[in-house]
């Protein structure tokens, strides 16, 4: 069996892992699982911008934790009251709304930069959506963060069932745009920005649509997690967690593959999930976190699938 | 607002200016001559200012000698982090040491930020703070009235400013420095060794940015977790006043410096962080090529 074979066998496994998970496990494992479809989610977004594009988002949390706190707020203020039952999808259909309009907009100061330059901007875009919400305390709760009414409560069944649609529908996501013309244009931007230009490509516009593209899932989570949670703040709808975990996950897996951010999103989260509930150290989980990215930047920078592809490549080539 | 008010706000902003201006420039160096954004930068500021609060507030051995264990200290700790973190890149593209340096720096900077915090709030301190306070009186000049603390700090940083900039113009190790950051392939043809530079550049670096560090912590305490938001202070600044320049480093401390002193006077010091993002949002958008002309 090959290694593509692998991973479809791979895969429906996992398929019905996911499937079974509520039916036989406890409630701490699926609320473990929800989790890790969000963070796989935001990895394979993630991955629109870093995989295909070549530019490393270190800001995808912003808008994760942006939807997260427009879909609360929205309900909260009743104003969506009238709709009736429709008042929560119609929320988080608002957060989504804006959460692109907030993308687009960032897109023109973002890509005057590339490089280290751009990875940085994008982590200053999750502190000034951190900033503006602790500092607009009226509406946004400030540091005391805000409560879900019970009313709006998103039960775990039911959230659980959203996470899994989410990510299959992220995962058909980046399979399309591998394909697509969108796809091609990113990529022969990540080759090389001067060719890329000279056969007719609008370099920005073409940058501006991926990095809005890559927030929508994005939102749709942040939405979902607002409601499940039942309470948020800053540091939960916008931790250093929501917007570097994925990051990690991608690299990890393997970046500009589709497999890549799902295979490390399940690695990390399983490290995450043994550290926390089982192993209980006496050290932070974050200093932990810091020494894998740490190691993986110095040991296998191009991530696990893309070091055993390369491996399997070199092993198949004819002498 | 009265004379006094003025000058306070103006000598408060140039000095948080000079603090950020000298951490820029020691970014900048480090980036122009090796390719690795250190994104762990700030948080050597945290841990100048975490070693000199625990100094001060637990060994009566007088500023002097402190002073000298800082600086043994963080020599050391420059030369471990350029050893362990950036010369494992030395032979890699520059887009590869941008993903692997980021990634390496930043997990540097989490472990660091996160055990710092964890063993000071369970052995020193419940709530960490690095504040260091000295009594420096209030000095008059020319008949006003000026903070000693804010003095010291802008005298101070100029000193490291000049000094700085005396090293790369005056020395030939500093010549060396200025051919790698310009022409890393033409320098190493004409005989320059580029892990000379890396090692001078890291032990300098760091240990201004930790002194800057304890500058800083003189005028505001600063806490365990500080460390990203001042790498990203730093990294705006390089990014406003262009890679390896002295006077953009000035133009963009400065810009800074009085940006968020001012919205502190004005809106209350919960607005500093968003008024600067703010700058740097409209410095792209308005001049993407930077203040002082040059590509970043």
């Amino acid at each position: 069996m090959g290694a593509p074979g692998l991973i479809r066998g791979a895969a429906v496994l996992a398929l019905v892992a996911a499937v079974a998970i509520p039916l036989v496990g406890t409630r701490d494992l699926v609320t473990a699982t929800f989790f890790t479809f969000l963070y796989i989610v935001l990895a394979l977004n993630y991955d629109i911008l870093g995989g295909f594009l070549g530019y490393m988002n270190l800001g995808q949390g912003a808008f994760f934790g942006l939807a997260a706190y427009v879909t609360v707020l929205l309900l909260n203020g009743g104003r969506l009251d009238a709709l009736g039952p429709a008042d929560m999808p119609a929320a988080i259909l608002i957060a989504v709304v804006v959460t692109a309009a907030v993308a687009f907009g960032f897109a023109y100061p973002l890509f005057r930069l590339s490089g280290a330059y751009f990875a940085m901007a994008t982590f200053s875009m999750v502190l000034l959506v951190r900033h503006l919400i602790l500092n607009l305390s009226d509406w946004t709760g400030g540091s005391y963060g805000v409560y879900v009414n019970p009313r709006h409560y998103l039960s775990l069944p039911v959230a659980y069932t959203a996470g899994l649609a989410l990510l299959l529908a992220s995962i058909a996501l980046n399979r399309a745009i591998a394909k697509s013309r969108l796809g091609l244009a990113a990529t022969a931007i990540r080759e090389s920005e001067l060719a890329a230009s000279t056969i007719g490509l609008d370099l920005f516009r073409v940058k501006r649509r991926v990095l809005v593209l890559s927030a929508l899932p994005s939102a749709l989570a942040g939405g979902v997690f607002g409601l499940q949670a039942g309470y948020i703040d800053v540091d939960a709808a916008l931790g250093v967690d929501k917007t570097l975990l994925p990051v990690i996950m991608a690299l990890m897996g393997g970046s500009g593959r589709v497999a890549g951010p799902v295979v490390g999103g399940l690695l990390v989260r399983a490290i995450d999930v043994v550290l926390k509930n089982y192993l209980h150290l006496a050290v932070p989980a974050l200093a932990v976190y810091g020494l894998i990215l740490l190691g993986i930047g110095l040991l296998l920078p191009e991530g696990v699938l893309n070091a055993a592809g390369r491996r399997l490549r070199w092993a198949a080539r004819p002498s | 607002m009265t004379l006094q008010t003025v000058i306070d706000l103006v000598l408060g902003g140039i000095s948080l200016g000079g603090i950020y201006a000298l951490v820029a420039f020691a970014l900048s160096l480090s980036l122009a001559t090796t390719h690795v954004l250190n994104v762990a930068h700030g948080t050597f500021m945290v841990l100048g200012a975490a070693l000199a609060t625990l100094l001060f507030r637990f060994a009566p051995i007088g500023w002097p000698l402190a002073v000298l264990i800082l600086v043994l200290a963080f020599a050391a700790l420059g030369l471990f982090f350029e050893a362990a973190f950036v010369r494992p890149f030395a032979a890699k593209s520059p887009e590869q040491i941008l993903v692997g340096s980021i990634l390496v720096t930043f997990g540097f900077a989490l472990t660091v930020e996160a055990l710092l915090g964890y063993g000071w709030a369970r052995w020193v301190d419940p709530q960490p703070a690095f504040s260091l306070a000295f009594p420096f009186a209030r000095v008059t000049v020319l008949g006003v009235a000026v903070s000693g603390t804010r003095l010291t700090i802008l005298l101070a940083a100029a000193a490291a400013i000049t000094g700085f900039h005396l090293f790369l113009r005056r020395t030939p190790l500093g010549r060396a420095v200025r051919a790698v950051a310009q022409n890393y392939a033409g320098a190493v043809i004409l005989g320059v060794n580029p892990r000379r530079v890396s090692v001078v550049i890291y032990l300098a670096g760091i240990v201004a940015t930790a002194g800057a560090g304890v500058l800083l912590a003189l005028a505001i305490p600063l806490e365990p977790y500080s460390g990203l938001r001042l790498t990203l202070v730093a990294m705006t600044i390089v990014v406003i006043g262009g890679v390896g320049s002295l006077p953009g480093a000035l133009l963009g401390g400065g810009l800074l410096g009085m940006a968020e002193v001012l919205t502190a006077y004005t809106l209350g010091s919960v607005w500093s962080p968003v008024v600067s993002l703010l700058v740097f949002f409209s410095v792209l958008v308005v001049r993407p090529e930077g203040l002082w002309g040059r590509r970043a």
